[in-house]
Parts: C-alpha cells; structure tokens; sequence
C-alpha cells in the first residue's frame, strides 16, 4: 500500500502520536498547530489552536478523551479531543520539552527546559480524565535534574518509576511517587543527547535514541541496557513494534551538518531492525529531511513519521513484513504449534 | 573448503541467533510472570484500559 503523506503543517514536525485505537493521529510542528488525522485515510479530523510558539510535544490519553501538548511558550495545555476545547494551561519559566500521560491516565508528566534562570525538571499533575472537570494548577510531583536537563521522560509500568533521557547521554530512574533518584547510567555517548524515550506496550522496557547514532533497548526496572542498535546517522527518534519483533529508527543529519556529499547520499529513511538480533532488516524513503520522529500504530499494524521536511507519511504494513521472519523464529514458531 | 568454512560460520549465526531469541523469551516471561504479581491489568492488555463494557473485566486497583 502506498503512504499517505500528511500535507497540514507548514514547518517541520517534531512528535506524532497514535491514539489507542490507532484510528487517529495527532502531529505537532513549530508551526504553532496541533493536528489530528484520521489514520486509514489521511484526512483531517481537526486542529487545535492556541500556542504562541512552536510545539515539541503531544500525547494523547488512555481513553482517547484528553490531548496534552507542550511548547516554546511556556506553557502546557490540556485539550478535548473530540471538540478542540482548551480544557487548562500550565505555565513555567521555560519551554515544555516532552509531555506524557502515565499509563492509567491518572498523572501527566511535562519536562521543562533549562534556561538562563531556570532548572531542567519534570513536573507531574494529576489528571480527572472527564473533560467535563476541573484540572489542577498543584504539581503532585518536581523532580530537579540539576546534573544534567532532561530531554525526554515517561512512565514506566503502573506509573512506578519515571525514566527521562538527558542531553549528557545519561539515562535515570526516578521513583514516581517521591521523585527520588534511584539509578542513573551512562547509556549512551557522553554529552549526545537522548533524543527519544519511547515504550514496549507493557513498559518493562523502553528504547531510546540518541545524537551517538545508536538506539538502545533499556530495562524499566534495572535500567541494563539489554539491546543496541548501531546505525551511521544520528537519531531522533526510535519506536518498538507490536506483533513483530521489530524497532523503528528515525534521524539524519540535521541541514546545517550536511555537506553536499552527504545529502545526496541522503539518510533520510525509516529504519527497521529485528528487535532481538539487532541486525537491520529494511529502510523506507520518502523523506527530504530528517526524521524528527516514528510512531507505530498500537495494534502493529503500521507506523508514521514526521519530518523535518513539514511531512508526516503513514505506512501500512504489507504482509511482507508480516510474513517476515528468521530462521530460528519460524522454529520456535513450530515448536509451540 | 571454502564450503565448509561457510556452513561452520552460518552455523554459528543461527546458534548466536538461537540463544538470543531464548534469552529473549525467557526475560520476557519473568516479566510477564511480575506484572501478573503485581496485578498490572493495563500492561497485561498490551496497555489498553480494558473499557466498561468489556465483558468479564475486572478492575484492580
């Protein structure tokens, strides 16, 4: 099946996000507009206006109700899905990095931006799922990260630990309910940031990726890293599919980095990788710039991407890559016929 | 020769192969194995909320 190109956006994307269902799909770009799309078709189901600056983040809640997004303005913002109403506003000092909701819906988590003034934290906030009802302005939880900025945060599985990748390569675990400090690691290249933290559907593990051109697979609990995934590009974005054991890569070299050589060469794809063997299996084009990020559909049936280049492409999977499997699996396969 | 120096590093391929899948699989259910003692109904569901009208749902809290 060919792609289905996302024409809305008029600058360069920077996080797409499926519901649940997988029947939608949400983008943000620093054109200041949250989008949704409806996924098999392409069309658009609405927008969401009201950011002042350009948008880095956006994730959608367990019941397909809530929007959260986050920004250049400084602010946080929590939407009704189905009308496009602006439900409340957080503010702080800095940019909203990431945002997340745990995996009940019950919690939201924001990573601010450190600047001139201002402490890289991540910031958490119960959420009532009921559009209807008011939100909080209390912060449940502020954990500082003084040694270096949090990039990216998550929960992990029954919102027990927070995980956040930070610009110094690091990976940490925090306890979710006091904030404490439990384990950091050195998982990837020192000072390359962690560009992504994204998770396994029951998230005792998650993959990030990193500027050291590698992905890696991260225990929530131990935080071993217990899969690498080394490519020649540096990554902005890594995924983990449903059904198949496969991760999904997205990056390139950013416009400014590129020498002619390098951008006909073009790094521009989507990248897939047998999750367990670590080996590249196939890549995907389409792109004209980096790929900011890559989400799979929930239920494995598909992924998109949004790139620098204002473009978000959504693929189905063909029966191919359904069908696609190594040796030792197909054994396995029979064995517990 | 050069065969057989082939087949010996194939070999090799699939038993590296091999022992990475069972590891895989048997981390895989120790973590399945914890979820279920600790009751992680969303996890368990491939992190679906199991919805009102699910037959035979129950709720953990």
């Amino acid at each position: 099946m060919r792609p289905i190109l996302l024409s809305g956006h008029e600058r360069a994307l920077t996080q797409v996000k499926y519901n649940p269902d997988g029947d939608l799909i949400f983008s943000v770009s620093k054109d200041h507009v949250v989008c949704a799309w409806f996924s098999h078709n392409g069309e658009r189901f609405g927008t969401y206006h009201g950011h002042q600056g350009a948008l880095w983040t956006v994730d959608v809640d367990p019941h397909s109700k809530l929007l959260a997004t986050g920004g250049a303005d400084n602010t946080m913002r929590l939407w009704e899905v189905d009308t496009g109403k602006l439900l409340k506003t957080w503010e702080f000092g800095s940019s909203i990095k990431r945002v997340e909701f745990s995996p009940d819906g019950t919690q939201l988590l924001g990573v601010t931006e450190k600047r001139a003034g201002h402490l890289s934290t991540i910031v958490v906030y119960e959420i009532n799922p009921d559009p209807a009802a008011e939100q909080t302005s209390e912060q449940s939880l502020r954990i500082v990260c003084d040694e270096s900025k949090a990039t990216v945060a998550g929960f992990s599985y029954l919102a027990r630990y927070i995980i956040a990748g930070h610009e110094d390569g690091s990976v940490s675990q925090y306890d979710a309910k006091d904030g404490e400090l439990i384990y950091n690691v050195r998982a990837h290249d020192a000072d390359l940031q962690v560009t992504d933290l994204q998770w396994a559907p029951d998230r005792t593990y998650c993959i990030t990726s990193s500027k050291d051109k590698t992905a890696k697979i991260i225990d929530a609990g131990t935080l071993e890293v217990l899969k690498t995934y080394v490519t020649d590009t540096p990554l902005n974005s890594a995924a983990i599919t449903p059904i198949k054991d496969y991760v999904i890569l997205g990056g390139g070299q950013a416009a400014m980095d590129v020498t002619t050589t390098s951008a006909r060469q073009g790094k521009f794809e989507a990248r897939f990788y047998h999750k367990i063997f670590q080996e590249e299996i196939g890549r995907v084009r389409g792109h004209f710039g980096p790929l900011n990020y890559v989400a799979v559909h929930p239920q494995g049936t598909g992924y998109c991407s949004g790139g620098e280049d204002g473009y978000v492409r959504v693929h189905h999977f063909d029966k191919a890559y359904f069908d696609f499997l190594y040796e030792v699996e197909r054994e396995q396969a029979q064995a517990n016929l | 020769q050069d065969l057989a120096k082939k087949n010996t590093a194939n070999r090799q391929v699939v038993e590296q192969r091999r022992r990475l899948l069972q590891e895989w699989l048997g981390w895989r259910e120790s973590m399945i194995e914890m979820l279920k003692e600790e009751g992680a109904e969303i996890e368990l569901n491939g992190g679906k909320i199991r919805s009102e009208d699910d037959e035979g749902a129950e709720e953990i809290e």
